[in-house]
C-alpha cells in the first residue's frame, strides 16, 4: 500500500462522514414530524479499502402503515357515525331529567315523554272534565307532543344534510389527495428510474395514504417499477398510475322519504343501497351511514309514532249505525281527510300538528277534545257527548286507553310490529341509545387502536435524538481520527521528501 | 450505524406518549365531577343504551302514580263534599221525622206542618244544589247545572204548577179552597199514593224536579281503578224526601180536615223515614269509593317509592366511588405531568461536554 493510497482513503472517508452527517442531520430535522420514516445511510468499502455511502435506505414498515391506515379508517367512520348519532340523540335527551317527587314533567324532551305527559295531563283533566285550565293543560300537552316530534324530525333531517355536506367536502378532500399523490407518485418512478433519494417522496406517499385512509378505506400494492396503486377496501380502484375521479353531487334539502346522491369512483357507486361494492370504513362511510341508513331508520320510527298518534286519536262516526269513516281528531296532518295507514307514514312527523278545530289559539273550541267531534264540528255524527255534560269523560277515559292500547306498526321500521303507542316511543329511544353506545363504544375502541397503531409505526420508522446524537458523537470521532490521520500522513510525506 | 432493536422508542413517540392518556383523564374527570354534583350519571342515554326505553317506562309509570295522587286529592274533596251534604240533609230528615211524630192534628196545627215542610224542602233543595269548586256534586255528569229546581221560585215552578194541577184534577178544586175541608182521609190517601207520588218519579221527575243525569260521574283513581265518585239527584231518596216535603208544604196549612191532616202527615212519615234510609245507603255507597281513594293513594305511595328507587338505581351514580375515581384521576393527571416534564430533560444534548 502506498501513502498515495492512503490519501485516497482518507478524502473517502471525508466524503462518507459528510455523507452520514447529511442523514443525522436530516433525521434531527424531522425528528418531530409525524408520518417521517428515519434514513439510514450503509457504508461499504470501496476498491482501495476506503469507506463509501453505498446507497440511503428509508426505514419503512409496510404492514404497520397498513395497520395505522385501517384503523385510521375504522376510527374515522365510527366517529362520523357517533357524531351523528350524538346530535340525534338529542332529541330523546333526558340527561336533564331529575328522579324527584316533583312535577310530572321531569321527562325530558323525548317524544316518548311528551306522550307519558300527554297522558298525565289527560288523567287530570278526566277527574275536572269541566275545567277550561285543565282542558288548555292537555291540550298544550298535545301540542308539545306534536312539536317534538316536528323538532325531532327536523333534526333528522338536519343530520342528514350535514352528512351529505360532508361527504361532497370529503370527496372534495378525496379527489385532491389523488391529485397531490399523482406528483409524488411520479416522483417516486421517476427517482428509482434515475437512481435519485426518493425517500421524501415516499413520505409523503405515506402521509397521503394515510390522510386518505381518514376519509374512505384503502388498501395499496406496490409495482415492480414503485408506482403505488390505491383501492377502497371495497376493491375498487381510486389510482392506478393516475387518479380515478370521484364524484358525487350534494343535495342541499333531504325531506323525509327523499334519498341522497352516491358517491361513484369512475362510474361505480360506493355508498347506497346499489352499490355493488360498497366501502366500509372512513368518514365518508360513516356519513353515509348515518344519511342512508341509520337516520332514516329513525325518522321511520318518528312517522310511525306520528302514524300511530293520529290513529289512536281519530274519531269514528257515534251514529247507532255508523257508516261514516273515522277520520283524524285531536292529532292531524294540514289538509289531512283521512286516517293514514301505517304502511306509508312518510312525512308524518314532519307535520303532524293539534287539529286547529280544538286549538283556541287558532279560534277552535278546547271542549271538543271531552265531547268528541274535533274532525268534523259540524258534524253530529262524530260527537260522543250527545248531552252535552259538563262532566262527560267517557272520551277522555277512551283516549288515554288508546294510549296505552296494543296497535300494529310497519315492521320496516325496526322496532316491534305490535305495541303500545307508549312501549313503541320507549323501544324507539332504546333503539337509538344502543346504536349511539354502540357507535360511541366502538370509536373508542377504534381510536385507541388507531393510537396504538400510529405509536408503533412511530417506533418502528421514527427518529431517536439520542441514538442520532451517538451516531453524532461517533462521525465527530472519525472525523477527528480521519483528520489527526491526514496530518500523520502529510508529516511522513514531509519527512520522506527531506529525506529524500 | 447502531443497530435498532425491539427497545427503540422513538423521540416524537415518547414526547408525545403521555397526551392520550392525559387527555383521557382529563375528559373522565369532567364527568366524574359532573356526576358527583348531580348524583347522576353524565350521559343517562349513553350509559343505559338500549335500558334507555326501560328507564323511560320507569320514570313514565313514577309520573303516572303522581298524576293519579294528585287527582285523587280532587276526587276526595268532591266524595267529602258529597258526604257533608247528605249528612245535612240526613239530619235534616231526621228531625222533620221527630217533629212529625211529636205533631198531633188540632184546628189551627196544619201551619205548622206546612212550617215544617217548606224548611225541610228548601234545606234539601239546597242541599242538593251544592258544589264543589263549579260542579255540583249531585249532577251527575251533567255537572254545571243545578240538579233540583227552586219550588218556590217566582214566576211558579213547573213543580208547584204541577201538583196544583194534580190536585185540581183529582178533587175539583185547590188545596186553599175551604171547599177542600170536604176530603175524606182515605180520598187524601189513595191522591197521595196515586197522582201525586207519580209527580216525583220517571219522566215527571225529569221534567219538573231535577237536571241530574243518572250517570255518575268516575275517576280513575289507580292504574286500571276507576270508581264512581258522585251520586246524582235522581236517587229514590231525593224524590221521596222531595214528595214527603212537598206534600206537607202544600197539603200541611191548607182547609184540609185534620183526618186528612192526618192522612198528609202519615203519608210523609213514611216517606221521610225511607227516604233518610236512602240516603244512609248513598252515604255508604260514596264511603266506600272514599276508602277506595286512601287505600289506592296508600297503595300507590309504596309503589312510588319501589319505583323511584329503580329509576335511582338506573340514574345514580355512587358518589363514593366517584369521589374516589376523581382523586386516583386527579393523581394520575399530576403523575403525567411530573413525567413529561422529566421525559423532556432526558435529552443527551443536556449532558454534553460543551466543546
Amino acid at each position: 500500500m502506498s501513502l498515495s493510497t492512503a490519501f485516497n482513503v482518507i478524502s473517502s472517508s471525508f466524503a462518507a462522514n459528510a455523507a452520514q452527517n447529511a442523514v443525522v442531520a436530516n433525521n434531527i430535522a424531522n425528528v418531530n414530524t409525524p408520518g417521517y420514516s428515519r434514513e439510514i445511510a450503509n457504508v461499504v468499502t470501496n476498491s482501495y479499502g476506503g469507506a463509501d455511502v453505498a446507497s440511503i435506505t428509508r426505514e419503512a414498515n409496510a404492514a404497520l402503515l397498513e395497520q395505522v391506515s385501517s384503523s385510521t379508517s375504522q376510527a374515522a367512520a365510527q366517529q362520523a357515525i357517533s357524531d351523528g348519532l350524538t346530535t340525534l340523540a338529542q332529541t330523546v335527551d333526558d340527561s336533564s331529567s331529575t328522579s324527584s317527587t316533583s312535577g310530572a314533567d321531569q321527562n325530558g324532551a323525548s317524544p316518548s315523554a311528551m306522550l307519558a305527559n300527554l297522558q298525565s295531563a289527560l288523567t287530570t283533566y278526566a277527574d275536572s272534565p269541566s275545567s277550561s285550565s285543565a282542558a288548555d293543560a292537555a291540550l298544550s300537552a298535545a301540542s308539545d307532543l306534536a312539536t317534538s316530534l316536528n323538532s325531532a324530525s327536523a333534526t333528522v333531517q338536519q343530520v342528514r344534510e350535514t352528512a351529505d355536506q360532508n361527504m361532497a367536502s370529503s370527496v372534495g378532500t378525496i379527489n385532491s389527495l389523488l391529485n397531490q399523490f399523482t406528483a409524488a407518485n411520479n416522483a417516486v418512478v421517476t427517482g428509482l428510474q434515475t437512481g435519485a433519494n426518493v425517500s421524501s417522496a415516499e413520505d409523503t406517499r405515506d402521509s397521503i395514504v394515510t390522510q386518505l385512509a381518514q376519509q374512505v378505506g384503502v388498501s395499496t400494492t406496490v409495482a415492480a417499477n414503485g408506482s403505488e396503486s390505491i383501492y377502497t377496501d371495497s376493491g375498487v380502484t381510486l389510482f392506478q398510475d393516475t387518479p380515478r375521479t370521484v364524484s358525487f353531487t350534494a343535495t342541499p334539502t333531504l325531506v323525509d322519504g327523499a334519498n341522497g346522491g352516491a358517491v361513484t369512483v369512475g362510474g361505480v357507486p360506493i355508498t347506497g343501497a346499489n352499490s355493488p361494492m360498497p366501502i366500509q370504513s372512513g368518514a365518508l362511510a360513516g356519513y353515509a351511514a348515518i344519511r342512508d341508513t341509520l337516520a332514516p331508520e329513525y325518522q321511520a320510527q318518528l312517522d310511525q309514532i306520528a302514524g300511530g298518534l293520529i290513529n289512536a286519536f281519530g274519531e269514528s262516526d257515534q251514529s247507532a249505525t255508523p257508516t261514516l269513516p273515522s277520520l283524524p281528531g285531536l292529532f292531524t296532518t294540514p289538509g289531512e281527510t283521512s286516517l293514514p295507514s301505517m304502511t306509508s307514514t312518510t312525512g308524518l312527523a314532519a307535520a303532524i300538528e293539534i287539529n286547529p278545530n280544538v286549538d283556541p289559539s287558532q279560534g277552535g273550541n278546547p271542549n271538543l277534545l271531552r265531547d268528541g267531534g274535533i274532525s268534523d264540528p259540524g258534524n253530529p255524527a262524530y260527537t260522543y257527548n250527545t248531552t252535552g255534560a259538563a262532566s262527560y269523560t267517557g272520551r277522555i277515559h277512551e283516549l288515554i286507553g288508546e294510549i296505552s292500547a296494543t296497535q300494529s306498526f310497519d315492521p320496516s321500521a325496526g322496532l316491534d310490529s305490535s305495541a303500545s303507542l307508549t312501549d313503541y316511543a320507549n323501544s324507539s329511544v332504546s333503539w337509538l341509545q344502543a346504536q349511539n353506545q354502540q357507535a360511541s363504544d366502538s370509536s373508542s375502541y377504534q381510536s385507541a387502536v388507531a393510537t396504538q397503531a400510529t405509536s408503533a409505526l412511530s417506533n418502528a420508522t421514527g427518529v431517536n435524538l439520542d441514538t442520532e446524537m451517538t451516531n453524532m458523537l461517533n462521525l465527530e470521532n472519525s472525523y477527528a481520527s480521519t483528520a489527526k490521520l491526514l496530518t500523520t500522513v502529510t508529516g511522513m510525506f514531509t519527512a520522506l521528501l527531506q529525506a529524500a | 450505524m447502531t443497530t435498532v432493536g425491539a427497545n427503540f422508542v422513538s423521540t416524537n413517540y415518547l414526547a408525545n406518549s403521555l397526551v392520550a392518556p392525559v387527555m383521557q383523564a382529563q375528559s373522565q374527570l369532567t364527568s366524574a365531577m359532573t356526576e358527583e354534583s348531580t348524583g347522576q350519571y353524565a350521559d343517562l342515554g349513553l350509559q343505559l343504551g338500549d335500558q334507555s326505553g326501560y328507564e323511560l317506562s320507569l320514570k313514565e309509570q313514577v309520573g303516572q302514580l303522581q298524576t293519579l295522587t294528585t287527582g285523587n286529592s280532587v276526587v276526595s274533596t268532591s266524595l267529602s263534599t258529597a258526604q257533608s251534604a247528605l249528612s245535612t240533609i240526613q239530619s235534616s230528615a231526621q228531625t222533620t221525622l221527630n217533629d212529625l211524630a211529636a205533631w198531633t192534628p188540632t184546628g189551627t196545627s196544619g201551619a205548622s206542618l206546612q212550617n215544617l215542610g217548606q224548611s225541610a224542602l228548601q234545606s234539601l233543595i239546597s242541599g242538593a244544589n251544592t258544589t264543589s269548586g263549579d260542579q255540583y256534586v249531585f249532577g251527575g255528569i251533567n255537572s254545571a247545572v243545578a240538579p233540583m229546581a227552586d219550588y218556590y221560585s217566582t214566576p211558579t215552578s213547573a213543580a208547584k204548577t204541577a201538583v196544583d194541577q194534580a190536585f185540581q184534577t183529582t178533587f175539583g178544586v185547590l188545596p186553599s179552597d175551604p171547599a177542600a175541608a170536604n176530603i175524606s182521609a182515605s180520598a187524601m190517601q189513595s191522591f197521595l199514593s196515586g197522582p201525586f207520588a207519580a209527580l216525583f218519579q220517571g219522566a215527571s221527575w225529569s221534567t219538573d224536579w231535577s237536571s241530574a243525569s243518572s250517570d255518575n260521574t268516575s275517576a280513575t283513581i289507580a292504574p286500571g281503578q276507576t270508581v264512581t265518585t258522585s251520586t246524582n239527584a235522581n236517587q229514590p231518596g231525593f224524590q221521596q224526601l222531595a214528595q214527603a216535603y212537598t206534600m206537607l208544604s202544600e197539603f200541611g196549612g191548607s182547609a184540609l180536615s185534620t183526618d186528612a191532616q192526618q192522612a198528609v202527615a202519615t203519608a210523609a212519615s213514611s216517606l221521610v223515614s225511607q227516604g233518610a234510609d236512602s240516603m244512609i245507603n248513598i252515604q255508604a255507597g260514596l264511603g266506600s269509593s272514599q276508602s277506595a281513594v286512601t287505600s289506592a293513594n296508600s297503595s300507590m305511595s309504596s309503589q312510588l317509592t319501589i319505583l323511584q328507587g329503580q329509576v335511582g338505581n338506573l340514574d345514580n351514580v355512587n358518589t363514593t366511588a366517584t369521589a374516589a375515581q376523581i382523586t386516583a384521576l386527579t393523581n394520575q393527571v399530576q403523575m403525567a405531568y411530573e413525567l413529561t416534564s422529566r421525559l423532556s430533560q432526558l435529552n443527551l444534548a443536556q449532558y454534553l461536554p460543551v466543546p
